[in-house]
């Protein structure tokens, strides 16, 4: 140590970027491909379950016991195409896509007009208020059931869009996210706007919503997937199996398993099915995911 | 008053506030109320209702395996968000370090928490069932003898890492947005000063992250004691020995295999008030530590 | 009609509790009272249809619900009656939707309901005896006695059952060729397939003996073949029952239990965990299952190997009868006459020989009619299929007149199963058995105080 001291510092500085500057190249190179491989095998790990079933979906009855089991088997066209139709999955997806589709769009502007009342207008009571919304994340499903049933059926919705889109509507998580989105937006931008005179709907439209699109983006994904894995509430509300929705199309295959069959194949036929609709989202939406915020930082 | 709020009108508030606070009102909250009431009653078939007053909550109260439970609960949440966290945490770093391929890792990574929960803990089923699951050959070899049918740790293993594997996408989704909102000139500057990339994460990227952080970790504790359900129900019930029974698998179960609706609506109320003192918590400590905008 | 007096004994205490509880329960179901105020003529709470056409809820997945599809499909065209069969995903949930159905006033026409979940659904107050519904021409005394035994409550055939079953063994022919057992001496009691498992383990040719699904209708049957009750009070059939009961024999099975899991031959598949079971039979990882016998078709279809099913294995020599397994179809109170007589004409329908040999041939559940069981023997299907008839042997050769072979008949069947199922699994991997039996013992016991005190 004390030795090093006696150095000059400029000269040991002078040392230290040489070193740097002859290594970087080699250095930045291995970093990379340790990288993609750390990442490789992450992604690998985190992707393997379903790669499991997928294999499992072009078995015949779809029985894995071991590694050297994950080998895909002949019965692709046959499994899936009995899900498909034999089992109407492509009607229950349509179903399931129409339902995710309204409640993403209504919670969506819900959200919004909610998240700017809170963070944008003096009100009293703001914490309050949003602590109401916020708690409703506590009042699980098994909870409201039958009280929720009984009211659903009163107003006569039973087995209509209405139902398995209405109650979904208010949604905490995406009115907690917008405004701690909401809060991040420079309050520089805001006064201008303030400023400039610009009225609540304009502020919206023309503000927020530009500065907001990643998250925007990432709220949608999440609310499109849990409206899509919604299992429970359609499975008593919906009677008519013309209008039921995937997740419960997949309960149809489950219940064989259950049952003591051995058709295991068919229900992850049916799992990998119902996991196109958001894979496809997220390809789709991978650049604006990704991006998030960059609108933001300009 | 902070410079954020730049109108006034309490109509227009108003309005914009109706639609989620009636949908709300209608639909959580009046059923909830509903169902809480039955907390005062005696309902074991859900028809007869005799009002006991307290009686339920003090039977839960007295309760040595409800206690239990709770505890449990409580470590397994702790243990869920933490591990989370942690591990989307690792892996959006990753992801925001490489040059290439972003988006295809990216995609990969948030896939699988697409899966329903019922269909992932029947997937993990496939993976380490004891005597038929793809992966207890090889763990067998490494001298992993899984045995969580019987053994309560072992299930309680594996239950925690399924239920973290099926958050992780959740928590990258926010991550990465955040993570890609540091200004590059920060990670220059780190770099240059030669801070390691690992020090980076910690010490610049966290704190800026902690808003997003914050808010993850709220989502992710309603996620471990309500978004579960499947994982206890589909792969140990609760059990061996209790070893998974957390409260909200406790309270289905309660309602919807035993019907003592009363004593199940008095659990509901009991887990409302836990969850909501932490969510409070949390809440306000994010307030107070995430400091917003420049 | 005065339908419900039979039932009075199941009732009262729950019809007293609801008379006490009654302006409360206007007040606090308010909804309901609603919906069950406009069902007008429904004196007992009062339900009405979900729907126009008659709904069935029940819990056949597959091919089974496929078939029960056919049948409505058949009803429609003889009679123009419309009828929808609700798959409700499991009995569990049948159960569970029925419970709501009668708390929220909207019920289906017909209710499949697991024959270890009767007691809850009767302990409602709200079913109507399907002897009251079905067509005076129809003759109850074409059930199987072993049959009726169990569905028949008070004097009156109070549900109607349809797909019936008892647990047996299947075993893996091939595997036990292999390890040098005859496949035709099958082991009888579980002595015998503890040495066949060590024999199968031993040589080679098995990773396991035997397995079977944690499920308490496994532990029912040893207890029945045994001619041990489960509970006092006949299994709940005389009265309510106050004592979950542990005789010796328990002690026995269980030790034999612990000692083939020690031994590595037994797995445990799961709890309820049905599929499993099987598949670890199909893939060949074990040469013994127990299930039942439902699962014939799909075990024979599925298996690569021949397949035999034999007489469940008994504890000791003792082979009193197996207890009764599968569902049978139940009619809620409150809807309208007419509507009833709809009902009745289903109910009527699905017991007819025909639905009933082509249920049977399609699935394994045995025919639960003296005449339907002669119409497969008329075609010889017994000779062409042996294994179909190893169930129904295994109940005809049963004494239906021990109460032990009655199945549980509990109001708190769930809360005992469960305790049964999550209690079996620590006591095999205990080291003080006897306290672990004991402990069972006293949780069981202590939910039927709960339930009945």
């Amino acid at each position: 140590m004390l030795g090093l001291i006696q150095y000059p510092a400029r000269l040991l500085r002078a040392t230290k970027r040489q070193t740097a500057a002859l290594a970087l190249p080699d250095r930045r190179d291995l970093e990379t491909i340790g990288l993609h491989l750390l990442l490789v095998g992450s992604v690998l790990l985190i992707v393997f379950p379903i790669l499991v079933a997928a294999i499992v979906s072009t078995k015949q009855t779809g029985i894995v016991t071991g590694l050297a089991d994950l080998v895909p088997g002949g019965h692709v066209v046959e499994n899936y195409r009995t899900v498909l139709v034999d089992y109407q999955f492509g009607r229950f997806m349509w179903n399931s896509f129409l339902m995710a589709t309204v409640i993403v769009t209504g919670k969506l502007a819900l959200s919004i007009f909610a998240a700017t009342a809170i963070v944008y207008y003096d009100l009293p009571y703001k914490d309050l208020l949003f602590l109401f919304i916020l708690f409703t994340l506590l009042l699980p499903v098994p909870v409201r059931f039958i009280p929720l049933f009984q009211l659903v059926a009163d107003m006569g919705w039973t087995n209509s869009m209405l139902a398995i889109t209405v109650p979904y509507l208010a949604s905490a998580t995406t009115v907690f996210i917008l405004r701690q989105h909401f809060l991040s937006i420079p309050s520089s931008i805001v006064e201008t706007a303030k400023l400039d005179g610009v009225g609540p709907l304009k502020f919206m439209a023309f503000v927020l919503l530009p500065m907001s699109k990643g998250i925007l983006v990432g709220v949608s994904v999440i609310m499109f997937v849990f409206a899509w894995n919604q299992y429970l509430w359609p499975l008593v509300i919906i009677n008519a199996e013309a209008d039921q929705v995937a997740q419960v199309g997949l309960a149809l295959l489950e219940g064989d398993v259950v049952g003591g069959e051995v058709s295991w194949s068919l229900v992850m036929a049916g799992s990998m099915l119902t996991l196109l609709p958001p894979l496809l989202l997220l390809i789709l939406f991978r650049k604006p995911l990704l991006r998030a915020f960059v609108i933001q930082q300009k | 008053m902070s410079s954020r709020e730049i109108y006034t009108d309490r109509r227009t508030a108003g309005l914009l506030l109706l639609p989620t606070i009636l949908v709300s009102l209608v639909f959580l909250y009046y059923p909830a109320a509903r169902a809480a009431r039955r907390a005062l009653y005696s309902s074991q078939l859900g028809l007869d209702d005799e009002f006991v007053g307290l009686e339920n909550f003090a039977e839960l109260l007295t309760s040595g395996g409800y206690q239990s439970r709770l505890l449990l609960t409580v470590g397994f949440a702790a243990v869920v968000v933490a591990g989370v966290m942690v591990v989307a945490l690792l892996l959006t770093f990753l992801v925001h370090e490489v040059g290439t391929g972003k988006s295809i890792y990216l995609v990969a990574a948030i896939w699988p928490y697409a899966l329903p929960p019922a269909v992932a803990a029947l997937v993990f089923i496939f993976l380490v069932h004891p005597s038929l699951g793809v992966l207890s050959g090889p763990l067998a070899t490494l001298g992993v003898d899984l045995d969580w049918f019987a053994d309560g740790r072992q299930a309680f293993v594996v239950v925690t890492v399924a239920a973290i594997w099926k958050q992780i996408g959740y928590n990258v989704i926010f991550m990465i947005a955040s993570m890609n909102n540091i200004p590059e000139t920060l990670t220059e500057t780190a770099r240059l000063d030669g801070v390691g990339r690992l020090r980076r994460l910690l010490w610049v990227y966290v704190p800026i992250m902690t808003p997003t952080l914050f808010f993850l970790v709220i989502l992710n504790t309603i996620y471990a004691f309500f978004g579960t359900f499947a994982f206890i129900d589909i792969m140990t019930g609760g059990g061996p020995s209790g070893a998974t029974n957390i409260l909200i698998f406790d309270l289905y179960q309660e309602a919807f295999d035993f019907f003592n609706w009363g004593l199940a609506s008095a659990k509901s109320v009991v887990l409302f008030a836990i969850v909501g003192v932490l969510m409070y918590v949390q809440f306000r400590l994010t307030d107070k530590y995430s400091h917003y905008g420049a | 009609m005065g339908s419900d007096e039979p039932y009075d004994r199941y009732v009262s205490r729950r019809r007293a509790l609801k008379g006490a509880g009654a302006a409360v329960t206007a007040g606090v179901v308010g909804l309901s009272g609603c919906v069950g105020d406009d069902g007008g003529d429904s004196g007992s709470g009062g339900v009405d249809p979900l729907a126009d056409e008659l709904t069935v809820w029940h819990a056949m997945g597959g091919q089974l619900g496929e078939t029960l599809d056919g049948i409505a499909a058949d009803f429609q065209d003889e009679t123009d009656i419309e009828v929808t069969m609700q798959f409700q995903d499991s009995y569990e949930d049948v159960l569970q939707n029925t419970i709501s159905g009668f708390d929220s006033g909207e019920m289906a026409d017909m209710l499949q309901v697991d024959s270890l979940f009767a007691q809850q659904v009767l302990d409602t107050g709200e079913i109507r005896p399907v002897e009251n519904i079905l067509p005076d021409s129809f003759d109850t005394d074409d059930f199987l006695d072993n049959v009726t035994d169990f569905f028949v409550i008070d004097g009156e055939l109070a549900s109607m059952p349809f797909n019936n079953s008892n647990a047996i063994m299947y075993i893996n022919r091939d595997a036990f060729a292999e390890a040098g057992l005859d496949p035709d001496d099958p082991p009888s009691t579980i002595a015998d397939v503890r040495a066949a498992s060590e024999t199968l383990v031993g040589e080679g040719v098995t990773d396991y003996g035997i397995t079977w699904p944690n499920h308490v209708w496994f532990v029912e049957h040893w207890y029945s073949l045994e001619g041990e009750l489960m509970t006092d009070a006949e299994n709940g059939h005389a009265g309510d029952p106050s004592q979950f009961r542990a005789p010796d024999a328990v002690t026995d099975l269980y030790d034999w239990w612990q000692g083939m899991e020690e031994d590595g031959l037994y797995t445990n598949p799961g709890i309820e965990a049905w599929g499993e079971a099987t598949s670890l039979f199909v893939e060949g990882n074990c040469a013994m299952l127990l299930t039942s016998t439902a699962s014939v078709a799909g075990l024979i279809a599925d298996s690569e190997f021949e397949v035999d099913a034999v007489p469940y294995p008994t504890i000791s020599e003792t082979r009193v009868g197996p207890v009764i397994g599968g569902a049978s179809f139940y009619v809620p109170e409150g809807f309208s006459e007419d509507r009833y007589d709809e009902i009745g004409q289903l109910l009527e329908f699905m017991a007819d020989p025909s639905v009933q040999v082509d249920w049977h041939k399609g699935t394994g559940y045995y025919p639960i009619t003296e005449s339907s069981l002669e119409e497969l023997r008329s075609e010889n299907w017994f000779e062409e299929n042996p294994n179909y008839e190893t169930a129904l042997n295994q109940l005809r050769n049963g004494d239906a007149g021990d109460p032990a072979t009655k199945r549980i008949l509990l109001g708190p069947a769930r809360q005992v199963q469960t305790t049964v199922q999550n209690q079996s699994v620590d006591i095999i991997g205990s080291s003080d058995l006897e306290g672990s039996i004991d402990s069972m013992q006293e949780q069981a016991t202590a939910e039927l105080e709960d339930y009945y005190g």
